[in-house]
């Protein structure tokens, strides 16, 4: 699964510990989020969509 | 309660418990260490009340660590990897186990003495009734 996490944040001037803090994960997991390394819970996905300011399926996508 | 949750984190590299993570942390580590050592040496307690007193504030000690271990907070992330830790660690010690009592069994055919450690079958039982009761009531609970 692939995501735009990075792009949406640095749109917003976030940084990934500020990232980290909104969702309530640590800074690593954002990282791992970014890299495409982690695939998160439903929920995790939401919050983070939702702490970028959109959805789910804006923010996360299957890479064919 | 008196340690707190922020200043310690999981320990991941070296077996189980807290690491600490703020000078806080290191604060309250010199502070139970420092509580007990005194308790254990200081000249002016009575030998009688010495034992009791040592062995109540470790036992203080003890359940606060063990408060401070379930109240850490923990990310899905870092939920999943501990999972995934803990049942590497658990099928180690089982492999350990089970090598344990097959050795003893070897031993105890070869020389005709019950050398079987009652021990290491505990364990084993432990484990295998730990396993079934996570998974009764994980199934039930719907995790």
């Amino acid at each position: 699964m692939d995501n735009k996490i990075k792009e949406l944040r640095q749109t917003q001037n976030l940084t990934q510990q500020q990232l980290a803090d909104k969702v309530g994960v640590r800074r690593e997991t954002i990282v791992f989020l970014e890299q495409g390394k982690y695939n998160p819970s439903l929920k995790l996905a939401s919050d983070v969509a939702k702490a970028l300011g959109s959805h789910v399926e804006a923010v996360f996508y299957l890479d064919k | 309660m008196i340690g707190r949750a922020e200043w310690f984190s999981r320990r991941k590299y070296g077996g189980w418990g807290l690491s600490v993570k703020t000078w806080q942390g290191w604060l309250y580590v010199i502070a139970v260490g420092g509580i007990s050592f005194a308790l254990l040496n200081v000249p002016f307690i009575s030998e009688s009340v010495r034992m009791p007193l040592t062995y109540g504030w470790l036992a203080i000690a003890c359940l606060d660590i063990l408060h401070i271990m379930a109240t850490l907070k923990k990310d899905e992330m870092e939920v999943r990897i501990e999972a995934l830790a803990e049942r590497n660690a658990s099928w180690a010690m089982i492999g350990a186990l089970v090598i344990g009592v097959a050795y003893q069994t070897a031993q105890t055919a070869v020389s005709g003495n019950q050398q079987i450690d009652m021990f290491l079958i505990a364990t084993l039982v432990a484990g295998v009734v730990a396993k079934a009761i996570t998974n009764l009531w994980l199934e039930r609970k719907g995790i």
